[in-house]
């Protein structure tokens, strides 16, 4: 009995090649040594003549198939050949390409593999030949080398044969369509109606043949208005509104000041300070940070509807709060409408006359209380904010002890092995005394080490009432006394804090080794958590003096680390830059990440003109766009609206999304003012990522219209013609907007023409009427989705001189 | 500081063993200070378009001499070395002037004419000194 195999995914298989065309070679590195695989041997390669351009291998598969993926091997060693920047074509024929793919090869000695495009709107084209160009190699002098190709993909021809006959119908429909645009542009009415007859084809969706019908046949302009009405309306615009840019829109927030108080109405200025938002009922929650003097502990909510602050508590460390504290972090579960905050920052300055510990709290927003969950996460197995060697001994990771636990554990100790409770204490302090005499720790008395520990940043996961804390730095006391550079930071891992049974887990210790499934831990990275996909996301931040460009992100659910980018291509331009401040939010709803990238805290790095940054990631298509980058020159400009101005640069501050309402808030910060290092700011704005509207695309649209009306007109009837344009086009005009007024003023000018002396191009055969209605209408076809306009193409350009 | 090892005076033409093009036609044969069992080959000027640098500056071990590889322009294999800053003491020690060093194994020397077109041109009794620096790992 045969089991039919067509029913089951077709295999992926190695497709055999053989090497078609090259453009040069350069001595013994011919181009059929990419055939093998010798990874030892630096001849096993082809390498071009020079690097100028265009190089370029031809493959030709044996049969043709559909290519999903490349495999590029490589020499044992770095290659100075190796190629840093190259494109794959592929088709059907040699003269007949289409991209598949644009990347680089990282110049190591490991393969590497890329997914090529081998899909058109979900049906699946083969290739028969590949083609392969070399742009850049990594030492920009250097010759092109490629040392092994392996081609992966379907060759079946249970498989291929139809997306062949897929392949040819498809050119063939296209090609039809494109005639049937070029006779009803040039109004060839009898081969259009037999052409679209005989082969039936359709050249577009029936609402725009009836657009065309009402605007380029009749001119029926009002029908034509009405049509753009019920298309916007019915969702038709909406793909391209997507697909606009959007444009930042930030405001101040001047908040409703209350009766009687003066100054104390309002946060005062900070930096280092947490925000969190709830977005049910639109609520800023503000807590904490340092006001260039001293670390605060007061503690606020904004409410969005009412404008206004409310201070909940000046002081929470006399609620049995936290104590006042900067850089500790915050996060927000708004089911149970709770809010966690954990550790804070320390620097050796403090410790004798402070605990070490990283304490987390809990704030019921209804009951208004504050709970301690824990004194010190370290000694109950979770992140810690000291690690004491004193203490515990040499560097595992076990959690550091802390007097208080120490002595519960010797108390539980003496009393199961039936010895006095007291004893066992005793003792244990004489040990740890006798070993801190002994070792004659500095770190504990000296203060001129300058280490600091930073605690973990945190995500809530409201679903499974779990939060995950990860990075933050551990301030470590080891014994050298002559060390003059002061301890080695050791970073925290990823943990996660079960809120129900109240216990961490350590889910991957800091690593540096860059396996598949290690993190390597930092501070002032950004951690987010995406609700839907139930994923962790980390990018950014510090390690030591290193700052870290990669992005990974975390399976809570299937414990599964994904690296997104390991920071090493550097794609300047294309991401955010490293090294200066970011704060990012996630709308997991549209599954953007939006990345403000402001000021950095390096002093070396701040370049005059480098000012705020906004970029959108966008997970499904894994792509980083950038909003907008300002430059100095407009914050000097002093003719600006108050629309236009925009926070200023800074470090420190906080910035919270209602994924909601699609608002952004931001408060307070460092400014970075090496005149005033101890100001803070206490400004607070609200940014909306805007795109064109509906309401705006109509009128727009209408505009369009009624403008070509009026110009059709001044032909014919130029009084009735500027009345129109007084009364009807006017309406269509926003005049508080400078350019669409200069716009509109220049419009009576076509009063003042004889003729249009502007013919378009290839269409000098038709009537002049006519040829301008079809452009307006190939304009207006822009605003539907590709899937129901004619081809963009036009049958004149495929002639080429 | 032991005695320079006197091997071999002659000017040779040098050229790539991988892709056999020409490095250098002023090469000159020498031993390394640190270890004189490590032979390679020396020029004074600089290769014209025959090598390009390939990675970032280095400095080894043993002294505190600037090194930045060099590599064949032509099939892009690592043959050499140059020192783009000595040290002092490496400065002021016995040594030929010659910045530019190229791997015993990476090239391959070619006696070449002089001006009487008889063998073996002299190095015009410069003592064939020693180059700089201390052992690079040859790779």
């Amino acid at each position: 009995m045969r089991i039919n195999k067509m029913a089951a995914v077709p295999e992926n298989r190695a497709l055999s090649y053989g090497v078609f065309k090259w453009s040069s070679y350069s001595s013994t590195y011919l181009p059929e040594n990419i055939l093998v695989d010798k990874p030892n041997d630096q001849s096993s390669r082809w390498s071009s003549e020079s690097n100028y351009p265009p190089q370029y291998l031809i493959l030709k598969l044996e049969r043709p198939a559909i290519v999903q993926s490349i495999t590029f091997g490589k020499y044992e060693k770095t290659h100075v050949c190796n190629l840093k920047k190259f494109k794959v074509f592929g088709g059907m024929s040699e003269e007949n390409m289409t991209e598949l793919l644009s990347s680089g090869l990282k110049n190591d000695y490991n393969k590497e593999t890329f997914t090529l495009k081998h899909k058109i709107e979900e049906q699946m084209f083969p290739c028969r030949f590949i083609k392969i160009v070399p742009l850049m190699s990594w030492g920009p002098s250097f010759n092109f080398s490629i040392w092994y190709i392996e081609l992966h993909g379907i060759e079946e021809p249970g498989v291929v044969q139809p997306c062949l006959n897929w392949y040819s119908k498809y050119r063939e429909q296209e090609a039809i369509r494109l005639c049937l645009k070029h006779f009803r542009q040039h109004n060839y009415t009898e081969a259009f109606e037999s052409l679209q007859k005989k082969t039936r084809v359709a050249l577009e969706h029936a609402l725009l043949t009836e657009l065309h019908d009402r605007l380029v046949l009749r001119g029926d302009f009002q029908a034509c208005e009405e049509l753009i009405d019920r298309a916007v309306r019915d969702g038709l615009f909406n793909q391209y509104i997507s697909q606009q840019e959007y444009k930042p829109r930030w405001s101040q927030i001047i908040p409703k000041s209350s009766k009687g108080d003066g100054d104390d109405n309002r946060p005062g200025m900070r930096g280092g300070h947490q925000m969190v938002i709830d977005v049910q009922t639109e609520t800023v929650y503000l807590f904490g940070g340092w006001d260039g003097t001293q670390d605060l502990a007061d503690f606020w909510a904004y409410s969005v509807c009412e404008n206004q602050w409310t201070c909940i508590s000046r002081d929470t460390e006399k609620e049995s709060g936290p104590s006042a504290r900067s850089c500790h972090k915050m996060c927000m579960d708004s089911q149970r409408r709770q809010i966690y905050t954990l550790g804070r920052y320390l620097d050796s300055s403090v410790r004798n006359s402070q605990s070490l510990r990283s304490d987390f709290y809990r704030y019921d927003i209804d009951g208004n209380t504050w709970t301690l969950l824990s004194e010190d996460t370290a000694a109950d197995g979770g992140p810690k904010l000291v690690f004491d060697h004193q203490v515990r001994g040499q560097g595992t990771l076990s959690p550091a002890g802390s007097p208080l636990s120490l002595t519960s554990k010797a108390v539980a100790w003496a009393l199961k092995n039936r010895i006095s409770p007291i004893c066992a204490t005793v003792f244990l302090f004489l040990m740890v005394f006798c070993v801190l005499m002994m070792d004659q720790p500095p770190s504990l008395m000296n203060e001129h080490i300058p280490a600091v520990s930073r605690p973990p940043q945190m995500c809530m996961d409201s679903e499974k009432h779990m939060i995950y804390a990860f990075g933050g730095r551990i301030l470590t006391c080891n014994g050298a006394a002559d060390d003059s550079r002061g301890s080695e930071p050791q970073f925290s891992g990823l943990y996660a804090y079960d809120c129900a049974a109240a216990t961490w887990r350590l889910l991957r210790e800091d690593s540096c080794n860059a396996g598949p499934e290690d993190v390597q831990s930092r501070i002032g990275h950004c951690m987010l958590f995406h609700s839907r996909n139930r994923c962790l996301y980390v990018f950014g931040g510090q390690r030591s003096k290193t700052y870290l460009n990669d992005f990974f992100s975390y399976d809570v659910d299937g414990d599964h680390v994904e690296i997104i980018s390991d920071g090493t291509k550097k794609d300047s331009g294309m991401v955010p830059m490293t090294g200066f401040t970011q704060r990012a939010t996630i709308d997991p709803e549209l599954s953007e990440i939006h990345v403000l990238s402001g000021l950095s805290k390096d002093k070396d790095k701040r370049e005059e003109n480098v000012r705020n940054s906004f970029w959108i990631y966008d997970i499904a298509r894994n792509s980083w766009s950038c909003v907008y980058k300002n430059d100095q020159a407009v914050k000097e400009n002093p003719a600006k609206s108050l629309q236009e101005e925009e926070p200023c640069p800074r470090f420190a501050h906080q910035l919270v999304y209602d994924e909601l309402h699609k608002v952004h808030y931001l408060f307070g910060g460092n400014p970075g003012k090496s005149c005033s290092p101890k100001m803070r700011l206490d400004d607070f704005w609200s940014l909306k990522l805007c795109r064109p509207s509906k309401e705006y695309l109509l009128r727009h649209c209408r505009y369009l219209i009624r403008k070509y009306r009026f110009e059709e007109k001044a032909q014919t009837e130029p009084l009735s013609a500027l009345k129109y344009l007084q009364n009807d086009l006017s309406l269509t005009v926003d005049h508080s907007d400078p350019d669409e007024t200069k716009e509109f003023q220049l419009l009576p000018s076509a009063l003042f023409k004889s003729s249009s002396d502007f013919i378009p191009l290839g269409f000098s055969d038709v009537d002049q009427t006519y040829a301008q209605r079809t452009q307006l209408f190939d304009t207006l076809v822009n605003f539907f989705p590709d899937s129901m306009t004619p081809p963009k193409g036009n049958l004149v350009d495929l002639i080429t001189l | 500081m032991s005695t320079p090892y006197f091997k071999n005076k002659c000017v040779t033409q040098l050229n790539c063993t991988y892709c056999d093009s020409v490095l250098c036609t002023r090469g000159m044969k020498a031993v390394l200070l640190a270890d004189t069992e490590v032979e390679l080959f020396s020029t004074d000027i600089p290769p014209n378009r025959t090598v390009d640098f390939v990675s970032v500056c280095y400095s080894t071990k043993t002294c505190k001499c600037k090194l930045r590889d060099v590599a064949c322009l032509k099939c892009g294999n690592v043959v050499g070395y140059h020192v783009v800053a000595p040290c002092t003491p490496c400065l002021h020690s016995c040594n030929n002037g010659h910045f530019w060093m190229f791997n015993s194994i990476s090239v391959v020397p070619i006696n070449r004419l002089d001006a009487s077109g008889e063998d073996f041109p002299d190095a015009g009794g410069i003592p064939a000194a020693l180059p700089f620096c201390q052992p690079w790992l040859v790779c």
